[in-house]
């Protein structure tokens, strides 16, 4: 009983072993984004002309960016967001020819960055304030030739 | 029997965690809030800046005014079987000089939330 019992054992071991190249699969999904979401409600405490930098990156923490522009200083918090699929679609032929699995990747993805963007006057109070949503633009992409 | 089952459940478990990996990096120094607020607005000199915080990574000229740009990257990645997800977080401190070279602004503060190891790469269920 007990050797069968090592038997099963070994024979699932060397099932599990021969299926290494499986843990990647087919298909792979990824994600990588920098910095997390600001959305409108997050902001709306700011009042152009009252509320000062102290205020906002108590808030919202430091920028991302600080440029100058004419007499005023531009801030600008970013959040990026990167998808990206791939699928083997000459994974399955190692079932039907072992000795020869080409492989054939077909896939895409994209990247999209929000900005949320402060500018201040000289006595650093914030003049105005605006988004840019672009993160939706990144997506997972399964067929790379289409339009 | 009982003894092979151990062993069995823990071959499987070892094998099934061979797709796993969570990888953490960062890049620059990071900067304690502690070391930040000894510098004071209107009292500490770019040379002080420079003794507490070290070189700045970045200075930028605005508005007259030169601002020194230190920042620092934190990355937790996982991957579970065809799953990955890779999340980075920037800390950013921005010491602003007035004309004179003496300290106007500190522009310091930790974005929301703490970076998590995650592998889900999709929003839904989750959100």
């Amino acid at each position: 009983m007990m050797l069968r019992n090592l038997c099963i054992c070994l024979i699932l071991v060397l099932a599990f072993a021969s299926l290494n190249g499986c843990a990647q699969g087919p298909v792979t999904w990824r994600r990588l984004t920098l910095n997390q979401t600001i959305s409108t409600e997050d902001v709306i405490f700011i009042v152009p002309g009252k509320t000062d930098i102290s205020a906002v990156v108590e808030r919202l923490g430091a920028p991302n960016e600080i440029l100058a522009s004419h007499d005023e200083i531009v801030t600008r918090y970013y959040f990026t967001d990167g998808k990206y699929f791939k699928a083997n679609y000459g994974w399955g032929f190692r079932f039907v020819i072992p000795f020869f699995a080409p492989d054939l990747d077909l896939g895409g993805g994209g990247i999209g960055r929000d900005v949320f963007q402060v500018t201040y006057d000289n006595h650093w109070l914030v003049r105005d304030h605006a988004f840019a949503f672009h993160s939706r633009s990144s997506e997972f992409m399964a067929w790379p030739f289409r339009d | 029997m009982r003894r092979s089952s151990c062993i069995f459940g823990l071959l499987v478990v070892a094998l099934l965690y061979q797709g796993c990996a969570f990888i953490r990096g960062n890049y620059g120094e990071d900067l304690g809030q502690g070391d930040v607020t000894t510098i004071q607005k209107g009292i500490s000199t770019r040379a002080d800046v420079a003794a507490v915080l070290g070189a700045p990574d970045r200075i930028i000229e605005a508005s007259g005014r030169e601002i020194f740009h230190y920042y620092h990257y934190d990355v937790k990645s996982g991957s579970v079987f065809i799953f990955s997800r890779t999340n980075i977080k920037s800390d950013d401190v921005f010491v602003i000089f007035n004309g004179t070279g003496v300290v106007e602004e500190v522009v310091s503060g930790k974005r929301k939330g703490p970076l998590e190891f995650q592998f889900w790469p999709f929003d839904w269920p989750f959100h």
